[in-house]
């Protein structure tokens, strides 16, 4: 489903959509394993998944609830704010990090979604992030 | 002024994820400017040509890292510290930076709170501000810990 948002994916952070309720909420699923290949450098040693790509979770989540939500038209969606995130808990190899995703709010263009990355229960880290995200209507696209 | 030999003495992050060059003006404590270019050849444009905006975030996090590790040595050059990414406030990107551009990095610190650092974060693509917000580092010295 990525292939409808041109957006840059560095890497796919997501591994798997464990349930969407369209318009609304959704829930992703992320394992972490010491073979990923930027626990390399961040950090020698000590792997630990960078807060970045927490983030990044959040957003590619968010952004999967954008393009379930719509049936048709070419969409493309852009980070245009970060409001809050909070870094709770390092996340390292052998966890499964859950992303849970709300739409909060639409204005016009923009998105305002609540997110939070969870390991087995225990808060890693919670966001206010909004999306700036354009439908353009096209054809029979899909 | 540092090249990015001595940034990896400051810094424990390497390839694939130590995402700043330079660093051009440095107040140890204080404040920071680096600079990140971006090349075709980098593994994070694969298939497209800008440069994630959360990647921007922690290249700005690193140039903070630096101004307090800077520090850090300078009080003490054997003391060994932990710093982290602990959040960011009010950040608003207005684009992403491409490919063949090279980003000018500026923080500044305006806070600290116990082990939590707060910067004036600034990113630039020469006069164009392209982003620009508040991120938050928790940085704390240990005796024997490793330093990160």
């Amino acid at each position: 489903m990525f292939h409808r948002l041109s957006y840059p994916f560095p890497l796919v952070v997501i591994d798997r959509l464990v349930e969407v309720e369209r318009g609304k909420s959704i829930r992703t699923a992320k394992w972490v394993t010491a073979n990923e290949f930027t626990l390399a450098g961040h950090f020698p040693g000590e792997p630990t998944m960078p807060g970045v790509l927490t983030l990044e979770g959040i957003i590619q989540s968010a952004l999967i609830l954008v393009a379930e939500s719509h049936d048709r038209g070419r969409l493309t969606g852009s980070l245009e704010k970060v409001e809050r995130i909070r870094f709770k808990r390092a996340i390292v190899p052998g966890d499964r990090v859950d992303f849970l995703v709300s739409l909060m709010a639409m204005e016009g263009d923009f998105w305002k979604f609540k997110g939070k990355a969870q390991v087995g229960g225990e808060t890693a880290a919670d966001a206010d992030v909004t999306l700036k995200v354009i439908n353009r209507e096209v054809g029979f696209d899909l | 002024m540092m090249e990015n030999r001595e940034i990896q003495t400051i810094l424990p992050h390497r390839y694939p994820f130590l995402l700043v060059d330079r660093i051009v003006e440095i107040e140890p404590g204080k404040r920071g400017v680096g600079i990140k270019s971006l090349t075709g050849n980098e593994w994070f444009f694969r298939g497209h040509h800008s440069y994630p905006a959360s990647f921007l975030l922690e290249s700005l996090a690193q140039v903070g890292g630096i101004v307090l590790g800077i520090k850090a040595r300078e009080e003490n050059p054997q003391s060994r510290f932990i710093g982290l990414f602990a959040g960011v406030s009010d950040f608003q990107f207005r684009r992403c930076p491409v490919l063949g551009e090279q980003i000018t990095l500026k923080v500044e610190l305006t806070q600290s709170l116990a082990s939590i650092y707060r910067f004036a974060a600034e990113a630039f693509v020469e006069e164009e501000k392209i982003a620009g917000g508040q991120i938050l580092l928790s940085f704390s010295r240990s005796p024997s810990g490793t330093s990160r």
